[in-house]
């Protein structure tokens, strides 16, 4: 396996396969005991999601079409949160990852402000289930309480367990195994989801990194990033839609 | 190393130190590994956690999943990688089942009534005086040879438990009814007509590379939208060739917004668009002369009644619309055609659905790659798939008879009929002649909770089961569902707690002296029994030396299946007929197009608050019934978003929250299935609305199923506004402009 060090961990995010069907969404609340969001937390705006569907109207009946985009904290290699946050709780790890250390935040929510894609999520309230829902929560993820930021963590648990279990057991944990993949890629009934190393070039992301970013302009060159203007060095890659009836705008 | 609380502090405090030391000088060799989940040494020993496989029951695909189990306490759902439907995906409902497994209102023992009906007035009794009286009711029926006033109601159920049912209702002598509320046995029919089998086949999706598919939403909500979605990714980019969605419709549902064409067609005329298609292609000779001989009987003339010319005005899009599809169509090298949904929901829904799927024969792909693959038989004799509902026309009568008094214990199990049966059955006051009414329900919703006696029966997590696909993959394949934890209410012993329903049937038959002919005790025996053929075959999946070993690698990977044993390579045409006008009621200006809720469907999954706070894949909006109108319609009547309307179907009324955007035709709205229930549990009872209850009693012609897309309403405001609880603008907009896109598009012409 290769040293945890050299990793760099990335999502290729097909947005031509995805349907818009919200599996990602559920899957990640399942995993992350994500507080269950009632209508009056919709209604006051403040339902969390880590990931999330986003959808785009274009044109007028009947030349309307309606477009999906999953979005989900871009792991940034240059992220505007980290800098802002007094007390280090939001910091980047050496597998590139952009991690939330719950018991350091403090609350300030200046990261949230400093994220350009809203991915952060504050919890205004103590989370609550009743008593026998909280048999489904994960253990290996903690509840956060309230006045605590939170965001998508790629399934850091996932990466860390599987890594873990793979040290222990002397077996290569592959790249794409199932065990390591956050819940929204293993979920995804499209496959617009992978995940893996980009520091490994023989990974499947690599691969698809490398062929949607080089290629640009080209057919198969779909590769964007998010804002890529504003320099934050996303670590996830979206592959852009393919339209080929005539008359297609050139994006939203 | 054993550690001291005060040496253990020391580290720890120096490590921290060394954090922030580090911080400040650069990045350090080996970094702490400080991360999401705290990784605090007491907490060093994480849990091991076990995977099992079994059967998803929170739709009729029964998806093989697998559930990760800790602690005797399941945790999360995933697809299971090995099993032929669903390949490892999974949609989002299946996650949602850990959450009916540990719903805070289950039931956790049997109920008497005590007090009115519908009150809600229970008292708790054990298994023993439950089955005692159930029996005693049965019995008296069979002392007076009356037994066919006994009738048992369930979902579609197939596999064992529906074999076990079966075999309860008529050895007793029982009336065995099937319910499901939006009925799929108007497409099964078809299937079976057009393609000689009664289970649905497969659709290729993923080798196809032009689909025409009518009404039916098949990439959120119909028959088997997991491995639809699976085969949409690789026909989207998994081959050099990137595949064409056509999709016709009356409504813009997911499948309309992930196709590259929708077209919209007046109601009820998805059928006849396709009939026009195969006129068109007949007409310009692009078909064997077999097939058109078979298609139309010999005689072709009549077909030209359904020339495009003749018929664009009635559907509503142009000739040349038509023609043009049936250009593409016939010039496809594997084009496949699926319909359903609301296609079939019409009075002419079984003559448009075997139109539609006829198509395929036009296209010759039966039995082809990118085409339609067919199932073979049940490798398990007396197994099948779970059978279609009975039709609204049978219920009705149910309801007369209910009336005249020759129903007196009616039995009820998963299927809420005092919810999903309209108004117009009268079913729920003819309720009141039927003496006694049992629910095997594990939780309240609005028939249990009409229920005199209620022998709750065991989330399906925690129970037995097998399926026989209802849409196969093509060739055998038996899924197995095994307990993946014990029953949480096991700790209220024996006599109280959940049970099994088929174990409760085969407890009621012992009791009764009844012989089922199962050859064992429990439901799990009956299951291994037939498990043995599977072993006696030699074949498939699972290679073992001994029948243990089998039953192990069974339940290890989800099921058996024979990837060699397929089925029938070719289907005979059959003679279409002329399609006749959709009969469309009442006297609103809007059409109403009702869909299955994308997370709730018909209404089955509304106690699950994931479900509930799913946001809509088209408007977002989450917890409620609301009512998509088109925004230019909606502003010139001066209704906004959350305003409060009454949707009333003649005389009958609901109230929903306005959702205008810009994709609903102007002539129609649509609502949901799913909210309105009386009952169900803290997060369903009592929220938004029933559409169910309103609709009028249409039937498609041919099978007197329910034509739930039949109707035409009015909308009016009612001065009330209340937000609608949706996703959209929970966060912010990205900030756009001409350069910088948030969704980046291009097309394969691009260079």
């Amino acid at each position: 396996m290769a040293d945890s060090q050299d990793r760099k961990w990335g999502m290729v995010v097909d947005i031509d396969r995805c349907t818009g069907c919200n599996g990602c969404v559920v899957a990640c609340q399942s995993e992350n005991n994500i507080p269950n969001n009632l209508e009056e937390h919709f209604n006051q705006r403040r339902a969390i999601q880590w990931i999330r569907i986003e959808r785009y109207w274009e044109g007028e009946y009947p030349n309307v079409k309606a477009r999906f985009i999953p979005v989900m904290c871009q792991q940034c290699g240059n992220a505007p949160c980290e800098p802002v946050c007094p007390v280090y709780a939001t910091y980047h790890n050496e597998e590139g990852l952009n991690v939330q250390v719950y018991n350091r935040c403090i609350g300030t929510r200046f990261c949230a402000n400093g994220c350009p894609y809203h991915v952060r999520f504050f919890n205004f309230w103590e989370p609550e289930w009743p008593e026998s829902l909280k048999n489904q929560l994960n253990p290996d993820v903690t509840v956060r309480s309230r006045g605590i930021m939170e965001k998508c963590s790629f399934c850091v648990q996932r990466i860390r367990r599987s890594t873990r279990e793979g040290e222990r057991d002397e077996v290569q944990v592959e790249d794409g195994d199932r065990a390591l993949s956050p819940a929204c890629v293993n979920a995804c009934p499209t496959t617009a989801l992978t995940f893996g190393d980009f520091n490994n070039d023989s990974s499947q992301v690599s691969m698809m990194k490398e062929e949607a970013m080089a290629n640009r302009g080209k057919k198969e060159g779909r590769g964007y990033r998010l804002l890529d203007n504003l320099g934050t060095e996303a670590n996830v890659i979206y592959l852009k839609k393919v339209d080929n009836s005539a008359g297609a705008v050139h994006g939203h | 190393m054993a550690l001291n609380r005060r040496q253990f502090l020391t580290l720890m405090g120096g490590s921290a130190g060394a954090a922030v030391f580090f911080q400040a000088c650069g990045i350090p060799e080996k970094e702490l590994l400080i991360d999401s989940p705290i990784e605090m040494p007491e907490d060093l020993v994480t849990g091991i956690d076990n995977w099992y496989a079994t059967s998803c029951r929170q739709c009729d695909t029964a998806e093989g999943i697998v559930v990760r189990v800790m602690e005797g306490r399941a945790k999360k759902i995933e697809g299971n990688v090995d099993y032929p439907i669903n390949v490892g995906k999974h949609s989002p409902r299946c996650e949602a089942g850990v959450q009916g497994l540990y719903h805070p209102d289950r039931i956790s023992s049997p109920l008497v009534r005590t007090g009115p009906r519908g009150s809600g007035e229970y008292r708790e009794i054990s298994w023993e005086d439950a089955i005692g009286r159930l029996t005693n009711e049965l019995q008296n029926l069979e002392a007076s040879g009356d037994q066919s006033q006994a009738v048992l109601v369930t979902n579609p159920i197939g596999g064992h438990l529906g074999l076990v049912a079966d075999k309860f209702a008529d050895v007793f002598g029982a009336r065995r009814f099937t319910y499901e509320p939006l009925e799929t046995s108007v497409v099964r029919k078809a299937l079976s007509d057009v393609f000689g089998q009664n289970s649905m086949p497969d659709f290729d999706i993923d080798n196809s590379d032009y689909l025409l598919s009518f009404g039916a939403d098949f990439l959120s909500t119909w028959a088997s939208p997991t491995r639809y979605s699976r085969g949409y990714g690789e026909f989207r980019q998994g081959h050099d060739h990137r595949g064409k969605l056509v999709h016709i419709d009356s409504r813009f549902s997911t499948t309309a917004a992930n196709a590259d064409e929708w077209i919209r067609v007046n109601p009820g005329t998805e059928g006849l668009f396709a009939l026009a298609v195969i006129q068109s292609i007949v007409s310009k000779g692009h078909i064997s002369d077999s097939v058109v001989n078979a298609l139309t009987g010999g005689d072709s003339g009549w077909l030209s009644t359904y020339s495009p010319e003749n018929v664009s005005e009635e559907i509503g899009v142009t000739p040349e619309t038509i023609l043009h599809v049936g250009e593409d169509f016939s010039h496809s090298n594997h084009a496949l055609a699926i319909g359903g949904g609301s296609a079939a929901a019409h009075s002419n829904g079984y003559a448009s659905v075997k139109a539609i799927f006829s198509l395929n024969h036009v296209a010759d792909n039966v039995g082809k790659k990118g085409g339609v693959i067919l199932n073979p038989d049940s490798p398990i004799g007396g197994l099948e798939a779970a059978p279609s509902g009975n039709s609204f026309a049978e219920f009705q009568r149910l309801t007369e008879d209910m009336q005249s008094g020759t129903v007196k214990v009616l039995m009820v199990r998963g299927a809420d009929l005092f919810y999903g049966l309209p108004d117009t059955s009268g079913f729920k006051g003819r309720s009141a002649n039927v003496p006694m009414i049992v629910s095997f329900g594990g939780m309240m919703d609005d028939t249990t909770s009409m229920a005199d006696l209620i022998l709750p029966e065991h989330h399906y997590l925690e129970d037995w089961g097998t399926d026989i696909p209802l849409a196969g993959v093509g060739y055998e394949l038996v899924g197995f569902q095994q307990p993946v934890v014990r029953p949480f209410f096991e700790d209220r012993g024996d006599n109280l707690g959940t049970k099994g329903f088929g174990d409760v049937l085969l407890a009621l038959a012992q009791v009764m002296q009844m012989d089922l002919g199962l050859n064992a005790d429990t439901f799990k025996e009956v299951i291994r029994e037939s498990a043995r053929e599977l072993y006696a075959l030699g074949r498939g999946s699972i290679n073992a030396p001994t029948f243990e070993a089998f039953w192990n690698g069974v339940l290890q990977r989800g099921g058996w299946w024979d990837v060699n044993a397929k089925g029938p390579s070719s289907a005979e045409p059959d003679r279409l007929d002329g399609i006749s006008s959709p009969v469309i009621t009442g006297s609103g200006e809007f059409n109403l197009m009702p869909f299955a809720s994308a997370s709730l469907l018909d209404g089955r999954n509304a106690s699950l608050p994931w479900m509930q706070a799913m946001p809509d894949p088209i408007s977002t909006a989450t917890w409620q019934t609301w009512v998509e109108m088109n925004h230019k319609v909606a502003e010139e009547r001066g209704i906004k978003e959350g305003d409060v309307v009454t949707v009333s179907a003649s005389g009958r009324s609901i109230t929903a929250l306005a959702m205008p955007n810009p994709a609903t035709p102007p002539d129609a709205v649509s609502i949901p299935f799913g909210q309105g229930h009386r009952d169900g549990g803290r997060y369903s009872a009592g929220r938004g609305g029933n559409l169910m209850a309103i609709l009028d009693a249409v039937h498609d012609e041919t099978t007197g199923a329910l034509a739930w897309a039949a109707n035409k309403v009015s909308v009016t405001p009612t001065g009330e506004w209340v937000r609608v609880p949706k996703f959209e603008n929970t966060v912010p907009d990205f900030p756009r402009d001409e350069h910088n896109h948030v969704i980046e598009l291009t097309s394969e012409d691009t260079h």
